[in-house]
């Protein structure tokens, strides 16, 4: 096996994430990578192996962005999202997305909406299985972007949420 | 095709590839289901539309039957290919699509489960006349056993009646070790399995693997592809096939054929399917083994021989038509022989070596085929099975196979990750494998040692 990139790393972490165990070190050619579940021992710990420059450089070249696709939602999105202060909610399952709790109810919300951490925002149903999705966040409802009674895939962006100070959220629930 | 116009490809990997270009030949729109660790594979770049059923873990997408139903109603599809592996032999899926008015492209969700049933299998095939190994019903504990091992003489082997696929299997020698070993074959087929029950087996140690492809219409029509030789596997896993077998006579062909076609006609089966039986060297004797009720790895040495595309006549028996051919019409032209290429280290025990493919640089020409879903820079994810490519090729007869493929393995050139391309280089230039002698214990008891002294590749 060739030297590990960024891309690898963030599996390997999604992989311990997943796992029953709670640290994880790897060693291979240059390379010490320790993460810990526990965050008094968290983080990467060296650097990438000299390898990286050439694993990275053009990519997208190789590899079709096939995230630019309609229905493949850019798992990129998030973190460019969070710089600006907007957090993507996303579906935790695939299925169907209903906007409200049953047909004809008002939807659970609407844009420019206050939501906090455990306000429900959609269903997904599958299979006559109907799953609640939190908000998990605090802020205001930026955008819907599923379609009511659509299918929405795994991970898929739901919602995007301006995230708001404690404080402000805080006055906007005064003012309303 | 006729009420199929577009279908859901519920698996990945080189097999999601072949069912997706079957497809577009057909002009029927795919729609391929993707875990995150496969957002980037080939098969979702060459499908129609492709959608994220979950993470990475198969428990938690490729293996979620309702998932996969509510993928395949929301994306509009009419059918559902399993492929082989994860929901291709779970009656749930096929029994799903017929709740949900969804074609399975496979069969019957009852026939799944009957011929799933090991001991039923056994049972069948016994009453209809065919012949099966020595060997017996459940048996419950270690007592049992003992009476049963005694009575087919050792060495037995025992297997999980839910099995397949080698797991739960353990070779017994002599009584002493039974005990042991009894408990250790409960215990991985409960774990593989998620049930117990046991069977034991005479074991037959110059035993070759043969295979009969079939595929049968709803109208009641089956016809058999003639058979496949598998027995050059490691720890019951395939590694080479070839069609025909170089050890099946021509008298051995028609009795096995015919008994196939026996046994998948009384039970009224539709789609492809394969029986499996041992055939003993020493005695020259064949024996039922087990039937699976799906499309397999090593379908393309069938295809390359027929010239019938197996999964375009799938998709056909699937959508209500009759077979395309009849038994006189399919004949067998040449020699072709499939060597998996898998993501393994032959050097240090054929330990899986997921990763990132550097250089993938597969053979061309004449006669070569390849099945994979592999390119470079392609990440190898450590969460699925490790075959990376099939490499089949054709020749007027075997020798011209075997030269073919010597030379496409030459050519084939894979860095980043390991793989099992050496040690099929050293296959093929195997004077046992060249004039057929060989067993289903050959690899394991004389290859993987010479192997070994010949410091891994002969060829550098």
């Amino acid at each position: 096996m060739e030297g590990i990139d960024q891309e690898d790393v963030i599996r390997i972490l999604r992989m311990l994430e997943e796992s029953t165990f709670d640290e994880l070190h790897l060693e291979m050619d240059g390379l010490k990578l320790v993460a810990s579940k526990s965050s008094k021992k968290a983080g990467p710990v060296g650097g990438l192996n000299s390898d990286d420059h050439e694993s990275t450089e053009s990519r997208a070249d190789v590899e079709p962005n096939v995230q630019a696709r309609e229905e493949m939602p850019d798992i990129a999105q998030p973190s460019d999202l969070q710089e600006n202060g907007f957090i993507a909610i996303k579906a935790p399952m695939l299925g169907t997305f209903y906007r409200a709790p049953k047909p004809g109810a008002p939807p659970f919300v609407e844009v420019g909406q206050l939501v906090s951490e455990d306000d429900s925002v959609c269903i997904i149903e599958v299979m006559k299985l109907f799953n609640t999705v939190k908000a998990n966040v605090r802020g205001r409802i930026a955008e819907i972007c599923a379609e009511n009674g659509q299918m929405v895939e795994y991970q898929q962006t739901l919602f995007v949420v301006e995230e708001l100070e404690d404080a402000e959220t805080g006055e906007e629930e005064n003012d309303s | 095709m006729k009420g199929i116009s577009r279908v859901l490809v519920a698996n990945r990997g080189e097999i999601a590839v072949r069912i997706i270009r079957a497809c577009q030949e057909l002009g029927i729109e795919s729609v391929v289901t993707v875990s995150e660790a496969d957002r980037e594979s080939l098969p979702a770049k060459l499908a129609d539309r492709a959608v994220c059923i979950g993470p990475p873990p198969p428990m938690q997408s490729y293996l979620k039957v309702d998932t996969i139903i509510a993928a395949a109603l929301g994306t509009g599809s009419d059918a559902i290919h399993p492929g082989y592996g994860f929901l291709a032999e779970q009656p749930q899926l096929a029994e799903g699509c017929a709740a949900h008015g969804l074609i399975f492209v496979g069969p019957k969700a009852d026939d799944i489960k009957k011929m799933g049933d090991k001991l039923y299998a056994r049972k069948l095939a016994d009453e209809l006349g065919v012949p099966i190994i020595p060997g017996s019903e459940l048996v419950c504990h270690v007592g049992e056993a003992a009476d049963a091992a005694e009575r087919v003489g050792y060495p037995v082997l025992l297997k999980a009646a839910a099995g397949g696929g080698g797991k739960g299997m353990k070779i017994v020698e002599q009584p002493e070790v039974l005990l042991t070993v009894f408990d250790e074959a409960s215990v991985e087929a409960l774990s593989a399995f998620g049930e117990d029950r046991l069977y034991l087996e005479h074991y037959i140690s110059n035993a070759r693997h043969i295979e009969v492809q079939i595929i049968g219409d709803r109208f009641g029509d089956v016809v058999h592809l003639f058979e496949r030789d598998c027995s050059l596997q490691r720890r019951y896993q395939k590694m080479v096939e070839e069609a025909p077998s170089p050890a099946v006579s021509p008298e051995l062909r028609e009795e096995i054929c015919k008994a196939s076609v026996r046994i998948v006609k009384h039970i009224g089966y539709e789609n492809a399917g394969t029986i499996e039986f041992i055939l003993d060297q020493d005695e020259a004797r064949f024996y039922f083994l087990e039937m699976n009720t799906r499309i397999q790895v090593e379908h393309p040495v069938t295809e390359m021989i027929s010239g019938i595309d197996l999964v375009k006549e799938q998709f056909r028996v699937a959508s209500g038509d009759s077979l395309s051919v009849s038994q006189e019409e399919v004949k067998v032209t040449g020699h072709a022989i499939e060597c998996r290429i898998n993501a393994e280290s032959p050097n240090a025990g054929f330990s899986p070596s997921p990763g990132r493919i550097r250089e993938w640089k597969p053979p061309q020409g004449e006669g070569v085929r390849i099945d994979s879903h592999c390119y470079p820079r392609y990440f190898v994810p450590p969460y699925y099975d490790s075959l990376l490519a099939k490499l089949i090729t054709w020749g007027r007869d075997r020798d011209q196979a075997i030269r073919s493929m010597q030379g496409a393995l030459m050519d084939f050139t894979v860095s980043g990750v390991d793989t099992t391309i050496p040690f099929h280089r050293f296959i093929m230039k195997n004077p046992d494998y060249l004039r057929g002698k060989v067993n289903t214990g050959w690899i394991e008891n004389n290859l993987v040692k010479e192997y070994k002294g010949n410091e891994g590749d002969p060829f550098r």
